[in-house]
C-alpha cells in the first residue's frame, strides 16, 4: 500500500531496531499492509503464572504517535487483574503516563514485567483482581491453567 | 485533514476501530436516539452487535423501539456490517421477510467508506424512517420480531 510512503522516520527507525535487536521474550513485527500495526509475541516470564505461555498481541501507532501512546492489547486469552475480556491493557504508560520518549520496546517491556506483577489493586477486571486479592494462591492457579489451555502456542 | 499532512494514509486496523466504536457506543451518543453494543463481550473479534433506534418524531414510528442486528466480519470496516431489524418494521429498505436491510436500496450501505461507523448506519436509519416514503407506511404490532 502507498500508504507506507510518508512512514515518520521514527517508526521506521523503531521498527527496523525491533528486527534486528529484539527484546528478550517479545517480537514484533509490522504488518506487510499496514506498517504501523504490529502483530506481537510477548512469552511468559518465568517465575510468573504465565510461564511457558505464549501470548499474542496486536499493537497500533495511531496517527498522533508518538505525541499519543501506542494501541496494544492481547489477542491470547489471559487471566490477569488489569487486563480485560477484549485483551485491553491498564497501563498507566499507555494512558496518562505516556512521554514521547517512550517507544514501542519500553512499552512490550512494560507489559512483559506486568505480567510478572499483577496488580490487583488498580483493576481492570474487577473479579479477577477480587480472586487476586481474596486468595492469591488460587488466582495464580487460575492463571496458570488460563495459560495451558489458551496460551500453549500450538 | 490537509493534503501533505500525512493523516489521510493512517490507516487504522479493524480490532481498533471496533475497540473506538466500542467505548464511543458505552459513552453514548448525542441525544441518545440511537445506540449499540457488543452481544458477547467475550469474543476478541467483537463481530455481533445490538443496535437500537427510537423512532423519530411526527412519524407512525414515534416512540417505538426498534432493535438491529450488526456483524461485522473479518474485512470490517473495508465492507461494511451486515445489518437485519430484530424488531419488525416496514420500511422500504427493509425486506419484509427477514428484516435484513438492502443496501441496494440503502446509499449508506451501497456506496460505503471505511470512514462510515456502525453510529451513521443506525443514524441513516432513523433519518430513513422519517423520509416521506416511510414516515407514513402502516406498522406491524409493536413488540413484535423477525
Amino acid at each position: 500500500m502507498a500508504n507506507n510512503t510518508n512512514l515518520p522516520r521514527r517508526i521506521i527507525k523503531e521498527t527496523q531496531r525491533l528486527l534486528s535487536e529484539p527484546a528478550p521474550g517479545i517480537s514484533a513485527s509490522p504488518s506487510e499492509d499496514n506498517m504501523r500495526y504490529f502483530n506481537v509475541m510477548i512469552l511468559g516470564p518465568t517465575q510468573s503464572p504465565y510461564e511457558g505461555g505464549v501470548f499474542k498481541l496486536e499493537l497500533f501507532l495511531p496517527e498522533e504517535y508518538p505525541m499519543a501512546a501506542p494501541k496494544v492489547r492481547f489477542l491470547t486469552k489471559i487471566y490477569h487483574p488489569n487486563i480485560d475480556k477484549l485483551g485491553r491493557i491498564c497501563l498507566d504508560i499507555l494512558k496518562d503516563k505516556w512521554s514521547p520518549a517512550l517507544q514501542i520496546r519500553t512499552v512490550l517491556l512494560s507489559i512483559q514485567a506486568l505480567l510478572s506483577a499483577p496488580n490487583p489493586d488498580d483493576p481492570l477486571s474487577e473479579n479477577i483482581a477480587k480472586h487476586w486479592k481474596t486468595n492469591e494462591a488460587e488466582a495464580v492457579e487460575t492463571a496458570k491453567e488460563w495459560t495451558r489451555l489458551y496460551a500453549s502456542g500450538a | 485533514m490537509t493534503l501533505g499532512s500525512g493523516g489521510s494514509s493512517v490507516v487504522v486496523p479493524r480490532n481498533f476501530r471496533l475497540l473506538e466504536e466500542l467505548e464511543r457506543g458505552e459513552k453514548g451518543i448525542g441525544d441518545g436516539t440511537v445506540s449499540y453494543g457488543m452481544d458477547d463481550g467475550d469474543d476478541i473479534y467483537m463481530r455481533s452487535w445490538t443496535g437500537t433506534i427510537i423512532g423519530p418524531h411526527n412519524t407512525v414510528h414515534e416512540g417505538r423501539i426498534y432493535q438491529l442486528k450488526l456483524f461485522c466480519d473479518k474485512d470490517y470496516p473495508e465492507k461494511p456490517p451486515s445489518v437485519r431489524f430484530h424488531s419488525r418494521i416496514n420500511m422500504t429498505c427493509v425486506n419484509h421477510e427477514t428484516g435484513v436491510v438492502e443496501p441496494k436500496k440503502f446509499g449508506l450501505l451501497a456506496n460505503w467508506q471505511r470512514e462510515y461507523t456502525m453510529e451513521d448506519i443506525l443514524t441513516q436509519l432513523k433519518k430513513e424512517m422519517a423520509a416521506p416514503h416511510n414516515r407514513k407506511l402502516v406498522q406491524p404490532p409493536e413488540g413484535t420480531y423477525f
